[in-house]
């Protein structure tokens, strides 16, 4: 370059230096109602207009369809629904599958929760899934409720199931109800699969139930929990792990009755795409920043 | 007085901390009906600790309402509901439906907490997404390396991330099953050397702070 351009040349690069720096840090400190706006819009458009996208079922979630899927009929399976409203989204659809499942396969169904709140949405399912398939309770099925001790009502019903239940949620005693005919400890029972939202849950139901009281076991949990379990799950310590919107909704579509998880799927992938598209703008823009700023100081 | 404040909790700890990790290990008839009582205490002891944990809350905000500290409208607040809730639920007999119908326990229940707690939940994406925008950034090589894993993770879960990358179902896979479960496993029997080095710190007297630190 030579003449007036040379000389000019600094001069505008200088300029440009200060207008991709002020833009990229403008971007960079966007406001955050924009980005609440755009994951707003994501949920919101595809529950509004769904795509269905075809979902393919994991290994961890088979695992759990393909024990019960083995059950013989007349089979004990215990539903713990460790959960409250708070993890409704993600935990009542894997609930209601697996309901569904179980009384499909004429699976008789003992349910309880460990976590005090969540005792009003447990009884809701089980009894809404319950008259959708014409099932009794006592008969095919019962809900326990909940009992007080976390982890220790796990190991009392390990002892002795109607010390920890003398009753069950409406007030009948649980001695003498059909359903429980053969089972007076969990060493009695065919499977248990935990939904758990944290503490007390999966883990607990194995480190305090399977571990000492030897049955097959299976789980359920929210998304941000699953990769903590996943050493449970390889080393065969729970047979199948359902995580999150995404096990619901492969469990939905392997009993072939999509339901809430499948509908909501579309939008948890919207969303995830526009997290990580916002996660590569901002990095795009906090590289072009650096970049300029070493250029700056060179 | 120091006897009952320090021994003789410290007696009873060691006691029934030997006592009930042999137990695991003894299937006879006897040991298991110890094990049997010992879980009725200890579901009867968790009854208690809830009656416990509500009476200190209520204090705790008494004092605030009390003394008119900052905040002391929400201290308020949580008065009233929390005794609205205590006199539906001991008026409904802590039933939420009865035949069918639902009660005023059952509205407090379907129509307040359930809607607040799933909002609270729900307004997490919100929050993840900016803070995901504003600090997740490759400054480091370390830092690049959980943002790739975390993008791969993400695509891998939506069936919309596997449609636009095919590949990344089976790679979420793997970092999951693989790499993930490696990590946590040893995390977890690092916890839990930690834990039972702990437990016999407490059982056999050494660590001796869950004894409070009153006035001897």
């Amino acid at each position: 370059m030579r003449g007036p351009a040379r000389l000019f040349s600094p001069i505008t690069d200088h300029v440009s230096l200060i207008t991709v720096m002020s833009f990229a840090e403008r971007m960079l400190k966007i406001d955050r109602r924009i980005i609440f706006l755009v994951i707003g819009l994501c949920t919101l458009l595809p529950l509004l207009y769904p795509v269905g996208l075809p979902i393919k079922i994991s290994s961890e979630v088979r695992g759990v369809y393909d024990h019960i899927e083995s059950l013989p009929e007349g089979a004990t399976l215990v539903l713990s629904l460790d959960f409250d409203p708070a993890s409704k989204p993600e935990l009542y659809p894997q609930a209601i599958a697996l309901l569904r499942h179980a009384f499909k396969k004429n699976l008789r169904v003992i349910a309880l929760t460990l976590w005090v709140s969540g005792t009003g949405m447990a009884e809701q399912i089980v009894t809404q899934v319950a008259k959708e398939l014409g099932k009794e309770t006592g008969k095919d099925y019962t809900f326990l409720g909940w009992s007080p001790g976390g982890q220790a009502v796990i190991i009392n019903m390990g002892q002795d199931l109607y010390s920890a239940f003398p009753s069950d949620y409406s007030g009948k005693p649980t001695k003498g109800l059909p359903v429980l005919e053969g089972v007076r400890n969990l060493k009695d029972i065919t499977y248990l699969v935990s939904l758990g939202a944290g503490r007390p849950g999966v883990e607990e139901w194995y480190v305090f139930g399977k571990d000492k009281y030897k049955f097959e076991m299976g789980g359920g949990c929210t998304g941000v929990m699953a990769p903590g379990l996943y050493p449970l799950l390889r080393s065969g310590q729970i047979n199948g792990l359902i995580g999150g919107l995404r096990g619901a909704a492969e469990y939905e579509s392997l009993i072939d009755q999509k339901g809430k998880a499948v509908a909501g799927m579309d939008a948890q992938s919207a969303t995830h795409v526009a997290i990580i598209v916002l996660v590569i703008i901002c990095n795009l823009f906090y590289f072009s920043m650096r970049q300029q700023k070493s250029v700056g100081q060179g | 007085m120091i006897f009952l404040r320090r021994q003789l909790p410290i007696i009873i700890t060691l006691i029934t901390g030997l006592l009930f990790a042999g137990q695991y290990y003894v299937p006879h008839p006897a040991s298991e009906q110890m094990l049997t009582s010992a879980t009725k205490w200890m579901q009867i002891i968790g009854g208690f600790a809830l009656i416990l944990g509500v009476t200190s809350l209520f204090h705790q905000h008494a004092v605030k309402i009390g003394r008119q500290e900052a905040g002391w409208g929400y201290s308020l607040v949580l008065y009233v509901a929390m005794l609205g809730t205590i006199a539906v639920g001991l008026w409904a007999n802590g039933k939420e439906s009865v035949d069918g119908a639902m009660t005023a326990f059952g509205w407090v229940y379907n129509f307040m907490m359930v809607p607040l707690q799933g909002t609270m939940f729900a307004i997490l994406a919100f929050f993840i997404a900016s803070a995901a925008y504003r600090s997740f950034r490759a400054r480091s090589r370390e830092a690049a390396v959980l943002l790739v894993a975390a993008v791969i993770v993400m695509m891998g879960r939506v069936p919309l991330g596997e449609y636009l990358i095919p590949l990344s179902g089976d790679l979420s896979s793997w970092i999951l099953n693989v790499l993930n479960s490696s990590v946590r496993r040893a995390i977890l029997i690092g916890v839990s050397l930690g834990a039972i080095a702990l437990s016999f710190k407490i059982i056999f007297g050494v660590e001796r702070s869950y004894l409070g630190g009153g006035k001897e």
